[in-house]
């Protein structure tokens, strides 16, 4: 489970989040939702522990980041925005890598490499060096790496950005494979129909404010409106930065 | 179904976690590879060449024959064949004498004029004439030997007469002169060798530095940092692996200086400078070791500055300066000595590089010495390494540009 509560976070004059507060449930997919700029990466980086908000507090299954960063982040899988990868190190060695980091070691990290590779369908290129992977190659790594260690909760930013076809449905299965396995998922995107198909919750935020949260259904509702869209776009009082 | 998480591993493992893989990373990197190993070789090679070229100079008038030109050989044939006794080879004078030796095609022509085969015989003193340029070393040299094969055949004849005469030669020697030179072998390559722990500083500089940049700044450029924040990693973790990372870099560049050192007098041929370099594998296993906390601040330094910069490229260029600055002193020492003072002994760099100096000279340094600069550097990488964990802390280094 993951929890925001009144978070605020400045960059100078720009005020990123304005008290943003939000909660994720186990078993469900949660889609944050908002324009390009609205705070969506700004509120993750907070959650995954890299970020260290002005004021209000994120947890993890109860444990408040600011207290204990390690031990929240231990929980949590994290596909964030940037997702470089070293050029001279085979995509296995990645996942090792990060695995390592986790705590894992010796058999257990090999055998949570092998299942992890195996279930993203890495092996032809699992021991090749990254330079020149293709975008849906990295995308792969960066997901094989944030899910190694078998986490109860996890966090995408954008994780279908750039994707094609093909991958963006590998991903969206994987997703509802997590939720069904009963762990948190939270993940962000402009993109409406994603949302729509995905999520079991949706949180939506413009200008660094959470507008509305519910169910696809209920925003619906709520807005009175009938396409998940024209909820959308009520909700957030423009049509500026959708995609 | 999903596992449940195990105890937190310690820091140290983390860090051994980290350090190996930058280790894996950086040795697959031809840049920080050859910075490592290639480019510490250039100072060893800068001395090796230099000393070369010196050295041919001074042994070829010094030892091998040389050919002598000398004008009016057939008017003493006696003395002639002693200085060719001597490796002087008598060849054919130039035409013009003043002028060969003023354009530097001749060291020195010796010319014997008529006279002297009758002034020899009347028991006066018989003219010779040499023909020298003062301004020119090499020149000297070979002047300096024909004077003294010249004075020596003086001081035989003038025995021989006094002899004849039932006179003891010693008569004429009221003094007996010893020299006794006090400038040992070990002093006197100092003045050469002084740049030496210039080169060590600055190969600890050079072999890390690539891999300090590639783990800080070219980690944030490569958009892989924040993946690596997001793990459950101790920052104070995550910098003694890079930090780490960097030292061992430089730890191959400073080990390979020094045995390129040890091996300089195979390369070059130092005992003929009257430079007798015996730099055994004690001497280089102190140096080693004297260097090691240095070696550990200049990477916590180069993890600090590189973590700072704007970009990659702005790293490189901000630490091809910084590894100027500790060499700066040193350089300095070695031009023109000054006198130790307090505070030079515990400034790192400099206070190891003093200690380095004295002990090339063949002086004896008090351990307290060794120990105070050592412990100084020791204390300066502990404070940088704690600066790269507040730089590494609450993202600031992720979205803060310096």
């Amino acid at each position: 489970m993951i929890a925001l509560q009144g978070v605020r976070k400045r960059f100078g004059k720009v005020e990123a989040l304005r008290g943003v507060s939000f909660e994720v449930a186990d078993g469900q997919v949660t889609g944050l939702l908002g324009p390009n700029g609205a705070g969506k990466t700004t509120a993750l980086r907070v959650v995954y522990g890299v970020l260290v908000p002005d004021a209000g507090r994120a947890t993890v299954d109860g444990i408040d980041l600011a207290a204990d960063r390690v031990a929240a982040q231990r929980r949590l899988g994290v596909l964030p925005h940037a997702q470089g990868l070293y050029p001279r190190l085979t995509a296995r060695e990645h996942v090792r890598y990060f695995a390592a980091l986790h705590g894992l070691l010796g058999e257990g990290l090999e055998a949570r490499v092998a299942e992890i590779v195996a279930a993203l369908d890495m092996a032809d290129f699992a021991d090749r060096r990254a330079d020149g992977f293709s975008q849906g190659q990295r995308v792969k790594v960066a997901l094989a790496r944030a899910l190694v260690h078998d986490p109860r909760n996890v966090v995408l930013d954008e994780p279908t950005n750039g994707l094609d076809v093909g991958a963006t449905r590998a991903v969206r299965g994987l997703l509802r494979k997590l939720r069904d396995e009963g762990r948190c998922v939270l993940f962000s995107s402009h993109v409406m129909q994603e949302v729509g198909i995905l999520c079991d919750r949706v949180v939506v935020i413009a200008r660094g404010e959470v507008v509305a949260q519910g169910s696809p259904d209920e925003l619906r509702r709520s807005t009175g409106k009938e396409s998940l869209e024209d909820a959308f776009v009520a909700a957030i009082g423009s049509e500026e930065g959708l995609g | 179904m999903i596992a449940k998480a195990g105890a937190q591993p310690p820091a140290l493992r983390l860090a051994r976690t980290v350090l190996a893989k930058e280790l894996r990373d950086g040795l697959r990197d031809r840049r920080s590879l050859s910075m490592a190993l290639v480019f510490p070789l250039l100072g060893p090679l800068v001395l090796a060449g230099s000393f070369s070229l010196v050295s041919k100079d001074v042994r070829s008038a010094a030892e091998d024959s040389v050919k002598l030109p000398v004008s009016g050989r057939e008017n003493a044939p006696e003395l002639v064949a002693f200085l060719a006794e001597g490796g002087l080879d008598p060849v054919e004078p130039p035409a013009s004498p003043e002028r060969a030796v003023r354009s530097g095609d001749v060291d020195v022509v010796l010319s014997i004029p008529p006279e002297y085969g009758a002034r020899l015989r009347e028991g006066r003193p018989a003219p010779v004439r040499l023909v020298v340029d003062q301004s020119r070393r090499a020149a000297k040299v070979t002047a300096d030997r024909v004077r003294e094969r010249l004075e020596r055949w003086g001081r035989v004849t003038a025995a021989q007469r006094l002899v004849m005469r039932g006179v003891h030669p010693a008569v004429i020697e009221p003094l007996a002169v010893e020299e006794v030179d006090v400038s040992t072998a070990e002093s006197r390559s100092a003045i050469l060798f002084s740049v030496m722990p210039y080169f060590l500083v600055l190969s600890i500089f050079m072999g890390g530095m690539s891999v300090a940049i590639d783990t800080t700044a070219g980690e944030r450029e490569r958009l892989s940092l924040e993946p690596l924040l997001a793990n459950p990693v101790p920052r104070a973790a995550l910098v003694l692996g890079k930090i780490g990372a960097s030292a061992f870099f430089s730890l191959m560049a400073l080990t390979e200086t020094s045995i390129a050192f040890t091996l300089l007098p195979v390369i070059a041929p130092l005992e003929d400078l009257g430079v007798s370099f015996r730099l055994d594998p004690g001497m280089v296993a102190r140096l080693w070791l004297l260097s090691l906390p240095l070696l550990l601040a200049a990477s916590a330094l180069m993890v600090v500055v590189a973590a700072r910069a704007r970009s990659f490229r702005a790293a490189q260029s901000t630490m091809s300066f910084l590894m100027l600055v500790p060499a700066i002193p040193g350089f300095i020492l070695a031009m023109t000595p000054v006198k130790e003072k307090a505070w030079m002994k515990i400034t790192p760099a400099l206070g190891e590089q003093l200690v380095m100096v004295r002990w090339l000279r063949g002086e004896l340094v008090p351990v307290e010495d060794a120990l105070r600069a050592m412990s100084a550097s020791l204390l300066l990488a502990v404070l940088l390494a704690v600066v790269a964990t507040r730089l590494f802390e609450g993202g600031k280094l992720l979205f803060e540009k310096a």
